[in-house]
């Protein structure tokens, strides 16, 4: 049964509603080439597995507790033989139609159901180039970062970070007096938090503005921000410039 | 600005028949004998032409007049002080252009009045303004009676938007919409299941249709609505969702604007209940004190933390409508503990009036 470029596709489900993933699996009973390999009932859940089982298939629910849809696929680096479900959220529909991503309405038929499985098999790898997009979500500022931890998942709320500092290929997250260390490059990060109140005083550091409490001089050039856990952060020309425009 | 003066069209006939006035004053002095047909048109028709425009401020002491608010002695001598004065400058223009005419090719004033002339001149002026006011007020009423109505309609079209807007925010499309998907999920495997929470399904929105448009409900019927709710909600949750509802019967009479607790219980199944693996239970206490009803939710949460663009709108929504109908006597108050999610809503204890 295993002969190659045959192989059964191993499917992942996951929503937070029992009668919602019982529906899926009804659905996909009569494709005996698909195999479902796990369900999860939520999205931290949903981060492990799929990292774990490395599933042909998700079937992705939107609107889920803890993490949402969108929040998996950027924690897990997952673009391709995802077939999103909601039931109705405003956002996600407008940002499905404006990257061309396939989804799923629920309450959704078995025609509609075929419709989408066959379009993911044929597409495999890699799904719309939408996807990236869609889960970069630029425009809308950030509400909480995400960072995965090995098995553990932070996700820290964006008013509780009080700088970012580049390391490399990673960033540094200073958060309630903890530093978590997220794989990003900087410039993305600026671009999603909001420039109300974050700012990029340096190529390496960002700040978040409710944070500073003062700004020291050292010599005729240099400046420093100070930040409420006293921890000081280099400011350069540009971003000091920038900086007395905002305070 | 006078809507005569806006509208060219309408201004020309107005001069016309003011030109047809000045004819009749020229008519009448021609035959009292006092002028000549040239010297009587020369006089009439420049004085007419001023008065004209002069009489058009009528509509402004009309509308400085609030229709609603007169008393008739005030509108008497507003009414005739004007009339007076302006009868006392067009008999002043009458004079001085009437003297000019000796500056004129005939070195003599245009007409010959006698004083009797000048009296019924004067009272011409008079009684022009005086007509001028009349048909002005007739005009500013018609007006302000347009507006009346005009902003009438609107408001209602403004309350009927208010209401649709709660409907619309408070029936939940998400809701709707995964209800219907746990439904199709059932009709396979537990048809008695999915022809129950149909049924609970159209008993909400059928609630939910007859308690919106009325002021106000008993808390006994906003929780008849939330067990349907709640019966709906526990299809989809399963055993994760528990609820307990401790009504005091003294409680359950007293009034509350509708959509009020059911908000409540959808915020502590979203932003609480689903966050949790083992799930929780919503506890819901209500009590008539001293005066005061009190109505609390009770729920567990997660530690993550929500963003907040979900959190507030729900909250805001009722907070307003809590004021528009109590002012400062209803209140409500939420806190976020590490574990639970507390919420209670104070209004005075209201009961119907018994008919």
């Amino acid at each position: 049964m295993n002969r190659p470029g045959n192989r059964r596709l191993r499917a992942l489900i996951v929503d937070d509603e029992e009668l919602a993933r019982r529906l899926v699996r009804e659905f996909l009973a009569p494709h005996e080439d698909i195999e479902i390999v796990g369900e999860c009932e939520n999205g931290l859940d949903a981060v492990k597995q799929i990292g774990e089982l490395a599933p042909d298939l998700v079937f992705l629910d939107i609107q889920m507790p803890r993490l949402t849809g969108l929040e998996v696929l950027e924690l897990t680096g997952r673009r391709s033989g995802v077939i999103f479900t909601t039931a109705y959220d405003e956002h996600a529909i407008k940002a499905f139609e404006l990257h061309a991503v396939d989804y799923l309405l629920k309450p959704f038929s078995r025609a509609r159901f075929d419709d989408a499985l066959a379009r993911a098999r044929t597409l495999h790898v890699p799904v719309a180039p939408g996807v990236e997009a869609l889960v970069a979500r630029r425009g809308e500022p950030i509400e909480r970062i995400l960072i995965r931890d090995r098995e553990q998942v932070h996700v820290i709320a964006v008013e509780t970070v009080e700088c970012i500092e580049a390391q490399g290929d990673y960033l540094a997250v200073l958060a309630d007096g903890r530093t978590y260390l997220k794989p990003q490059r900087i410039s993305e990060m600026e671009e999603q938090l909001d420039p109300k109140s974050f700012l990029r005083v340096h190529r390496s550091f960002i700040i978040n503005l409710a944070f500073l409490q003062g700004i020291d001089r050292q010599g005729t050039e240099r400046h420093f921000a100070r930040l409420r856990s006293g921890k000081r952060v280099p400011i350069s020309r540009s971003g000091y410039d920038r900086l007395r425009k905002m305070v | 600005m006078h809507p005569l003066l806006a509208d060219v069209r309408k201004l020309t006939w107005y001069v016309l028949a003011w030109m047809l006035v000045a004819a009749g004053i020229a008519g009448l002095l021609r035959l009292a004998g006092d002028a000549g047909w040239a010297g009587a048109l020369a006089f009439a028709m420049p004085i007419c032409l001023v008065y004209a425009f002069v009489v058009l401020s009528s509509y402004y002491i009309c509308r400085s007049l609030p229709v609603a608010q007169r008393r008739w002695t005030k509108v008497a001598a507003v009414f005739g002080g004007a009339s007076l004065l302006s009868a006392l400058g067009w008999l002043g223009l009458g004079t001085a252009w009437n003297a000019l005419g000796r500056l004129g090719p005939r070195a003599a004033p245009l007409v010959d009045m006698t004083p009797a002339g000048w009296i019924l001149f004067f009272s011409a002026g008079f009684v022009l303004y005086m007509l001028a006011l009349l048909a002005h007020d007739v005009l500013v009423a018609f007006e302000s009676m347009q507006v009346a109505v005009r902003r009438e309609a609107e408001s209602r079209v403004l309350a009927r938007e208010a209401e649709l807007q709660m409907l619309r925010t408070q029936i939940n499309p998400h809701f709707l919409f995964n209800s219907l998907n746990s439904i199709s999920a059932l009709t396979s495997f537990d048809a008695g299941a999915a022809r129950e929470m149909t049924v609970d399904l159209a008993q909400f929105f059928r609630r939910t249709l007859a308690l919106a448009d009325r002021e106000r409900v008993t808390l006994e019927e906003e929780t008849e609505l939330c067990r349907h709710f709640l019966a709906i909600e526990q299809r989809r949750f399963g055993a994760k969702l528990r609820a307990e509802l401790r009504i005091a019967p003294e409680a359950a009479a007293c009034l509350l604007p509708p959509m009020t607790l059911q908000p409540l219980l959808e915020n502590a199944i979203k932003h609480g209940i689903r966050g949790l693996d083992d799930g929780g239970t919503i506890a819901v206490d209500a009590a008539a004190r001293d005066g005061w009803l009190r109505v609390a939710v009770v729920n567990p949460v997660a530690g993550e933390p929500v963003p907040a663009r979900e959190r507030g709108v729900g909250l805001a929504n009722i907070r307003e409508r809590l004021a528009a109908l109590y002012g400062k006597r209803a209140r409500i108050e939420w806190r976020r503990t590490a574990t639970q999610f507390e919420i209670e809503i104070t209004l005075p204890a209201e009961k119907e009036s018994a008919p």
